[in-house]
Formats: structure tokens, C-alpha cells, sequence
């Protein structure tokens, strides 16, 4: 999967929790869920939850740590679909 | 220092299932979640470990400046009013009320000093304009200086300050549906 094909799976799991739809809209790897997205802090195991369905993947609280952009979100999804 | 997290009950039942499959278990401790278990009103139980957390790292990346997020690591001793983090310890005092659960962290054991405020139908950014400029007229008033003086700015990782005099005062916003919270240390 390259990048273009992984934004636009994860597109769709981030978009019902998003609160900016402006930034949403113009949403890129260097978007922040939270600074730009403005995403709940609780909903961000939401995401979580819903990546690991979404790419049958189960991620760790290590993993959690640094899902706070969607360039994270991407290099994690990445790196455990590889195994 | 300090650190508080305000929750609005009714807007987190809307935005958060957290009787979802895995959802408990990716935030909660085991001893969390035999604390929510065991409670005769569970959510407000979660919506209580979960400020307390949130508060609690916000105290923490005042103290360290960083940005992460692993609420599971942040762990409520609801006996002791504390939370852990490895070795970093706070004090967690909580007020719930039917309508928010607000939770504030400090170093030393206090008396919660949060001002809350319930917002009527504005934009949520309106709504954080509006705190940010409550909070600079009470430090004014507090300090006994100019609200001019003051000086609001966000520094590395996000993290609000007031500067004044070429002092930083530590401070912490929160804000969820229809309240605010703000609480100031100097």
C-alpha cells in the first residue's frame, strides 16, 4: 500500500471524530489530530480501535504514544502490516 | 504547578462508547477497571479515572515538556487521591456534579482551585477566547497588576503560559462541550 492508498483508508476511520472540517478538508501527512483536527482526547481510542479493525493489526500502548498526527498513524500502521 | 481536565458528561456519552469491545482495556488499568466494575454508576466512574489522567499529564508535561499519549500509563490510586506515572507522583483532587466531572493535579496535596464556567451556545472557539481572557483578568486581579501586562503564549509542545514581568505562570486550560475550566499557580 503506498501512501496515497493508506491516507485514503484512514481518511474514512478519522472522519467521524473530527471537529475541524476545514483542516479535515485539507488534511495532509503533517496533520495533527488534535491541534488541527481537534479530535477529543478520548475519541483518539476510538481511531485506535478503529485502525486496528480496519487493518486487522493490534497496536500497543507503546505504539499509542506517538499517535498524535497522521504521520505517526501512518509509519505505525506501516510498520505492523509489514509484521 | 498544575494541571485540570473538565469533562462534560453529557457531551461524552454522546461522543465516546466506552462500553465499545477493547475500549476500557486500552485506557484502564486492571485496577481502573475493577474500580468501574465495581461502581454502581460506572460511566461516571470512567469519566472520573479519565480526568484524572488527563489532569495528571497535563501537571506532568509542565514539569517535562513533551507530547505523548498513553493514558493507560497514568494510574489512579482513587484511595490515596493520586496518580502515577513510573516515578512522577500527584495529588488528584475531583468535583463531580450530574452535569461535569472536573479533576485538578498538583504536587502537593490542595484544596481544588479550578474556577468552572458553563458557556451558553457560543462556538467552541469563541468559548476558548473567552476562558483564555477570564483567565488573564483573574491573574491580573490576583497579581494585583494590568491585564496588559500579561501576556498569554503557548510555548513548545502546545503547553499555555502567562508570562509576566519575564516570569512564567503556570496555568491550565480545559474545555469540553458546554463548559471551561481554568486554574493558575504563582
Amino acid at each position: 500500500m503506498n501512501k496515497e492508498e493508506l491516507i485514503a483508508k484512514l481518511k474514512p476511520i478519522i472522519a467521524p471524530y473530527i471537529q475541524d472540517e476545514e483542516a479535515f478538508k485539507n488534511l495532509t501527512e503533517d496533520t495533527d489530530f488534535v491541534n488541527d483536527l481537534k479530535i477529543n482526547s478520548a475519541n483518539l481510542v476510538d481511531i485506535i480501535l478503529d485502525i486496528e479493525d480496519a487493518f486487522d493489526i493490534r497496536l500497543e500502548n507503546e505504539d499509542m504514544e506517538k499517535m498524535l498526527d497522521v504521520k505517526s498513524a501512518m509509519e505505525i500502521v506501516t510498520q505492523k502490516l509489514k509484521g | 504547578m498544575i494541571g485540570n481536565d473538565i469533562v462534560d458528561i453529557q457531551l461524552a456519552r454522546q461522543q465516546s462508547n466506552w462500553q465499545r469491545p477493547r475500549y476500557l482495556d486500552k485506557i484502564f488499568t486492571c485496577q481502573e477497571q475493577e474500580y468501574i466494575r465495581q461502581s454502581t454508576l460506572p460511566e461516571q466512574m470512567v469519566w472520573r479515572l479519565w480526568s484524572m489522567k488527563e489532569a495528571a499529564y497535563k501537571l506532568y508535561v509542565q514539569m517535562y515538556p513533551g507530547r505523548f499519549y498513553n493514558p493507560k500509563a497514568f494510574k489512579c490510586s482513587l484511595s490515596q487521591s493520586e496518580v502515577l506515572y513510573g516515578t512522577f507522583k500527584c495529588h488528584v483532587t475531583t468535583k463531580i456534579t450530574s452535569n461535569y466531572i472536573i479533576s485538578e493535579a498538583s504536587m502537593n496535596l490542595a484544596k481544588m482551585s479550578s474556577e468552572v464556567i458553563k458557556f451558553n451556545g457560543v462556538s467552541a472557539s469563541e468559548q476558548s477566547k473567552f476562558l483564555k481572557s477570564k483567565l488573564l483578568s483573574d491573574v491580573a486581579k490576583a497579581l494585583h497588576c494590568q491585564r496588559n501586562e500579561l501576556q498569554f503564549v503557548k510555548q513548545a509542545h502546545g503547553i499555555p503560559t502567562i508570562e509576566y514581568n519575564q516570569k512564567d505562570i503556570n496555568v491550565s486550560l480545559s474545555h469540553h462541550g458546554r463548559y471551561g475550566a481554568m486554574a493558575f499557580a504563582y
